[in-house]
């Protein structure tokens, strides 16, 4: 980050408000502190007071001498006044020679500015209590409250020391912690002017320890991985398009062409038939890879009700049992009890639909082709099987791609999506489509993912 | 363009379609099985035309110029015009049908389509008008009764499956009509998607083994490159 940014940045405003919120946060203390210790001493002095001046009221005028002597020779400090006036109001004994002005009722009262006696002080406050004795003469005792002044004086003065640097210290914690966020976002920021570039690979850096910030940046790094699958998606599928319309284009034409060039009438007709078909077949390519990514942006489950699959399992079967019968195949169907699942039941069928298809397509005359459904320890499982040549160990993953065709498969009429259209169905369902070996043939297995298990893609 | 006097007696199309190759190849192919065609290319023409509701059906492009065809058919049905409407469309998934559909189609063909299945569509459409409820149908010798479920031809009764009677009946209900593949598959087994093997015409097959007589010409007939029809003069 450049200097002048900082003023500019959040980074300022951070470390400002941290600083302001740090020195309120300490004056309060402060404040509290301060007033704590006014408020308790000084009530500790009234207390005391007005107990010893009451004990002291019913002292015989001997023992109250004493008393009084005693206090103000170990009074070195001379906080302490004492005094005893008679009823015209002369002091008797004590070493204050005047009575304040407060009423002799035996109460508390605080008193601004006395001058201490005998002590080279400025005047200070303190605290008086008066009280009459039974012969008419009043006690006087009272307190300075120079120490407890003394020691607010000390937390002022220690908040005002204190609050300049600390003041400071704040400002520079939080310059620092606001600048490494605003280092950190910057760079957050430059990652993403990449991306908005069209630079796809970058990612956003997240740390080991991530926090709040890097959550989300690894959030932002999956949604980017999304994003670039879908466009590798897209990508391929116009490929695909291309590659598949292209070549039966080729053909159309040079077909139309040499339908052209002849004489024969005939001849025209059947060149221009034999592109219609290659037209059709395009056709129901694109139709097939279109549908493909129909299927696999679909939004997950939006739409999704509970189906049986066991019931789709034999309307299908229903379906494909004739064509079966017509290629000599036997045709078993074993799916008895529900097999409950939320799903798109139209979606589910179609891909039932293709797993079946290919099975009778790749069966040999007299073969048999399985169809069962089943709950497996609590796992939906749709399995189609045949007796055909199955499906080599090196070519399982492959079959489900776009346009893979096995050796096998050029006989056999078909787009060559169909298990890919099966795939993505099964994909949207959250089941997996995997092909082992029947031994012999083919045995496709669609079951529910574990709820656990990471979707694939 | 008038086909008066035509001896097929066709209703009168209105044709909304912006795209003039396929408009000529459309009118072409309807003009060819006798249907007078109208034809329009804007929707404020398409809802001048249909208000005057000289038409039986209408064809509808959704995209007109930049336009919303299916808004179009939202204004007509809002006021009531109820003339049936074949949307045709280059947008084909589900959802879009389903939005066709419910703007108040009551058909959706997508592009590209054989001009037999236009064909075949448009005729349904024109026949639903007079499909009464009914519980017997009868075509030349065969008898379905629906309520017994039962199938004769002539005093011979004919053993069918479940789905080969649902078959008999999507034929019954469109005597001399051409029915698609496509049709069969979303009418008889609610498919919304074409198989690659050609497994409606083993049904087929195993239905015309059935119904038809050895010796007699088959009752349902293929039609090249569009599908079949059953004859009710057989």
């Amino acid at each position: 980050m450049r200097m002048p940014d900082i003023f500019r940045s959040s980074a300022l405003r951070v470390a400002l408000a941290f600083a302001i919120a740090m020195t309120v946060a300490t004056s309060l203390i402060f404040g509290f502190v301060y007033l704590q210790i006014t408020a308790s001493d000084e009530a500790l002095v009234r207390v005391v007071l007005v107990n010893e001046a009451e004990k002291g009221a019913n002292y015989s005028d001997a023992e109250l001498r004493n008393a009084l002597d005693l206090r103000l020779t170990h009074d070195l400090r001379r906080l302490d006044y004492v005094a005893l006036f008679d009823a015209a109001g002369n002091v008797l004994i004590g070493n204050i020679d005047k009575m304040p002005a407060i009423p002799a009722d035996g109460k508390s009262h605080f008193i601004a500015a006395v001058q201490p006696p005998g002590a080279p002080r400025q005047s200070e406050p303190a605290i008086f209590v008066a009280r009459l004795r039974p012969d008419g003469s009043v006690l006087l005792l009272g307190r300075s409250l120079l120490e407890v002044y003394a020691l607010r004086r000390t937390v002022l003065v220690a908040l005002a020391t204190a609050i300049g640097p600390m003041l400071l210290m704040a400002l520079a914690i939080g310059a620092f912690f606001a600048r490494r966020a605003s280092l950190r976002l910057t760079r957050i920021h430059d990652t993403i002017v990449r991306i908005m570039r069209g630079d796809l690979q970058v990612r956003l850096p997240v740390r080991r320890a991530p926090d709040e910030i890097d959550k989300v940046s690894r959030d932002v790094n999956l949604m980017l991985d999304e994003i670039v699958r879908l466009l590798v998606q897209i990508k391929s599928v116009s490929d695909n398009i291309a590659h598949d319309l292209r070549t039966p284009l080729a053909v159309m034409r040079a077909k139309l062409e040499r339908g052209l060039a002849g004489d024969d009438d005939q001849e025209l007709r059947a060149a221009a038939r034999q592109a219609l078909a290659e037209l059709d077949r395009a056709m129901r390519t694109i139709t097939a890879l279109l549908r493909i990514s129909e299927v696999e942006s679909a939004l997950r489950s939006s739409g999704f009700k509970p189906i049986d699959l066991s019931a789709i399992c034999a309307d299908v079967f229903e379906f494909y049992e004739p064509l079966g019968k017509a290629k000599s195949i036997a045709m078993v169907l074993d799916a008895k009890s529900p097999v409950p699942t939320l799903g798109d039941g139209d979606l589910m069928r179609e891909a039932l639909s293709n797993l079946i298809d290919n099975a009778v397509k790749f069966t040999p005359e007299g073969g048999t082709v399985r169809i069962a459904a089943a709950m497996e320890a609590g796992r939906p499982v749709i399995r189609v099987s045949d007796s055909g040549s199955g499906v080599a160990p090196g070519e399982r993953d492959k079959i489900f791609e776009r346009f893979y065709r096995t050796i096998r498969n050029d006989r056999v009429a078909g787009s060559g999506l169909g298990l890919s259209i099966a795939a993505a169905i099964a994909n949207l369902h959250d089941f997996d489509l995997r092909v082992e070996d029947n031994c012999p043939g083919a045995l496709f297995e669609m079951s529910a993912r574990l709820k656990s298990a990471p979707k694939q893609s | 363009m008038s086909t008066t006097g035509d001896p097929l007696k066709r209703p009168l199309v209105l044709l909304i379609e912006d795209e003039k190759g396929l408009a000529e190849e459309i009118i072409a192919e309807l003009h060819r099985l006798g249907y007078p065609v109208q034809h329009v290319d804007t929707v404020a023409e398409g809802l001048d035309a249909a208000r005057a509701s000289g038409a039986a059906i209408m064809v509808v492009d959704r995209m007109l110029h930049g336009s919303d065809g299916l808004s179009m058919v939202e204004t007509l049905r809002e006021e009531g015009v109820k003339t049936p409407v074949l949307v045709i469309s280059a947008l084909s998934s589900v959802d879009e049908r389903i939005r066709g559909l419910k703007a108040g189609g009551d058909d959706y063909l997508v592009k590209p389509f054989a001009m037999a299945e236009l064909a075949a569509r448009i005729e349904a459409l024109l026949r639903r008008l007079d499909d009464v409820r009914t519980t017997k149908l009868r075509v030349g010798e065969l008898e379905m009764d629906l309520i017994e479920q039962t199938v004769k031809r002539g005093e011979t009764l004919i053993d069918l499956l479940p789905r080969e009677f649902k078959l008999l009946e999507y034929f019954l209900r469109r005597p001399n009509q051409i029915v698609t593949r496509a049709m069969l598959l979303e009418g008889v087994w609610h498919y919304r998607f074409i198989p690659e093997t050609n497994v409606v015409d083993v049904h087929i097959g195993n239905l015309r083994r059935k119904i038809d007589k050895a010796g007699e010409p088959s009752l349902i007939t293929n039609i090249r490159g569009a599908g079949f029809t059953l004859h009710a003069d057989a």
